[in-house]
């Protein structure tokens, strides 16, 4: 019985979704820290090339983290 | 008269609700970051607050889903809505007093499932829906987001392992801003709409309003909003304690986990239309991020006491809804009921926050700071 009743599809998608969105923003934002991190690491040592690198992985984080909430902002204004 | 002294009553008893909704979820949203020291706690439950208040104006898309299919909606009285909301804020005020989180959500359909029952008979109630749209997702929110919240966590340990404990920490509470913030945005567009629609209905079967014309008027949407951010200035600090610090001793990537899983998670239902409990998703969060760390992090006798609480809500809410409905008839068909059914709450509210004072408060919004 329960198995008609149950909207069993959609709530798959719910938990794959929330996989994806919820791994994927705190890899993407822990990546940001890493690069933060080192980034100031290497600055302190002038090395300006890994310094840049690391720029870049901080600002790719940050990113795709920002996407996510301003996608998440759009779910709620639009459901 | 005695029909515009019901819905007075009724609207007033929908804002209580809505109080006790956000006093009762401020934990949600708050109490991850106050635990980690991301945010101080009167700052934590402002900043809470203005989110809630702001997200009950995001969308009006509705309202008056609560409870929609589950029970009769031609059945549907003032009165049955009033004894609803009293075995709901009753429920609330209960769980509270425990520290135990449970889904105000929950509450609200037990509490009119429960009145319905009292006043039309099981024929009222639509099980399979019951089941389908709340007991089956009540088991499924906190197991997914627990799940979530602890693959990201173990993601999230992976790659800042190596790092000094500084900048990850100052890392992880700045995004535990925003991932708090998220939450606070979800909660007012979810949470301070179930009392608008509620208010719509009445004024609906008051006649205030076209039965074809459904449109939530702006003096319930701002007094609905006012009403769970006042809520969550308040601040919930029993359940607080229990989500932050009770459950498991939080370090800055846990919490930042917990609340992005979360977050996540109720976007994803709220996106394929597949509404799940704030309070059970947040709770399986914090309880993945701990035990993906280490299964004896969690208190397990406080996760399996809120675990029965889960499982009571919408029977105890039911219970006490019913019984409400059934103390109103007892004076009528008229006012006379809600209002003598409203001030014996009031007196019983009274006398329990009146013991509460007295004993002085469990934490207090400098704790922590």
């Amino acid at each position: 019985m329960l198995a008609t009743i149950v909207d069993w599809k959609t709530l798959g998608e719910v938990a794959l979704y929330s996989l994806l969105a919820g791994v994927g923003v705190t890899m993407a934002f822990s990546f940001a820290i890493v690069g933060a991190t080192r980034m100031v690491d290497m600055r302190r040592q002038r090395r300006g090339v890994e310094a840049g690198a690391y720029a870049a992985l901080l600002i790719i984080g940050l990113v795709v983290a920002g996407a996510a909430v301003v996608f998440g902002v759009i779910i709620m204004t639009t459901k | 008269m005695s029909s515009d002294v019901t819905l007075i009553i009724v609207i007033a008893t929908a804002l209580a609700f809505d109080f006790t909704n956000g006093f009762h979820d401020t934990a949600n949203v708050v109490a991850t970051s106050i635990s980690t020291r991301a945010l101080s706690p009167r700052l934590a439950v402002g900043l809470a607050a203005i989110l809630n208040f702001a997200g009950a104006f995001i969308s009006l898309e509705v309202a008056a889903t609560v409870a929609k299919g589950i029970v009769d909606a031609d059945a549907i009285t003032p009165t049955i809505v009033f004894a609803g909301l009293i075995g709901a804020i009753a429920w609330n005020l209960i769980t509270w007093y425990f520290g135990l989180p449970s889904s105000s959500s929950h509450a609200l359909i037990g509490g009119v499932v429960g009145s319905m029952i009292a006043a039309v008979g099981t024929s009222a109630v639509d099980g399979d829906s019951l089941l389908a749209k709340v007991a089956v997702p009540a088991l499924v929110a906190p197991v997914v987001a627990f799940s979530v919240a602890g693959i990201a966590i173990l993601v999230a340990y992976r790659i800042v392992g190596r790092l000094r404990p500084g900048p990850v920490n100052r890392g992880f509470r700045l995004g535990q801003v925003v991932s708090g913030g998220m939450l606070a945005l979800a909660h007012g567009t979810n949470d301070a709409q179930k009392t608008m629609g509620i208010i719509t209905l009445a004024l609906i079967a008051h006649g205030n309003i076209a039965a074809d014309d459904f449109h939530v008027p702006t003096w319930v949407v701002v007094s609905s909003a006012s009403a769970i951010a006042l809520g969550t200035y308040s601040g919930g600090w029993r359940i607080i304690r229990t989500m932050g610090s009770r459950i498991i001793k939080m370090d800055t990537a846990q919490g930042f986990s917990a609340q992005g899983a979360g977050a996540a998670v109720i976007l994803a239902s709220s996106h394929f239309g597949y509404p799940l409990s704030t309070t059970h998703v947040i709770s399986g969060g914090v309880m993945g991020a701990g035990a993906a760390r280490r299964l004896s992090a969690v208190k397990w006798g406080v996760a399996g006491n809120m675990i029965v609480a889960w499982i009571l809500t919408i029977p105890m809410a039911g219970a006490i809804g019913g019984l409400a409905y059934g103390l109103t008839r007892i004076f009528g068909t008229g006012a006379l009921g809600p209002v003598v059914v409203s001030i014996l709450c009031l007196g019983l509210i009274a006398a329990v926050f009146g013991r509460r004072l007295q004993r002085g408060s469990v934490i207090t919004a400098g704790a922590g700071s």
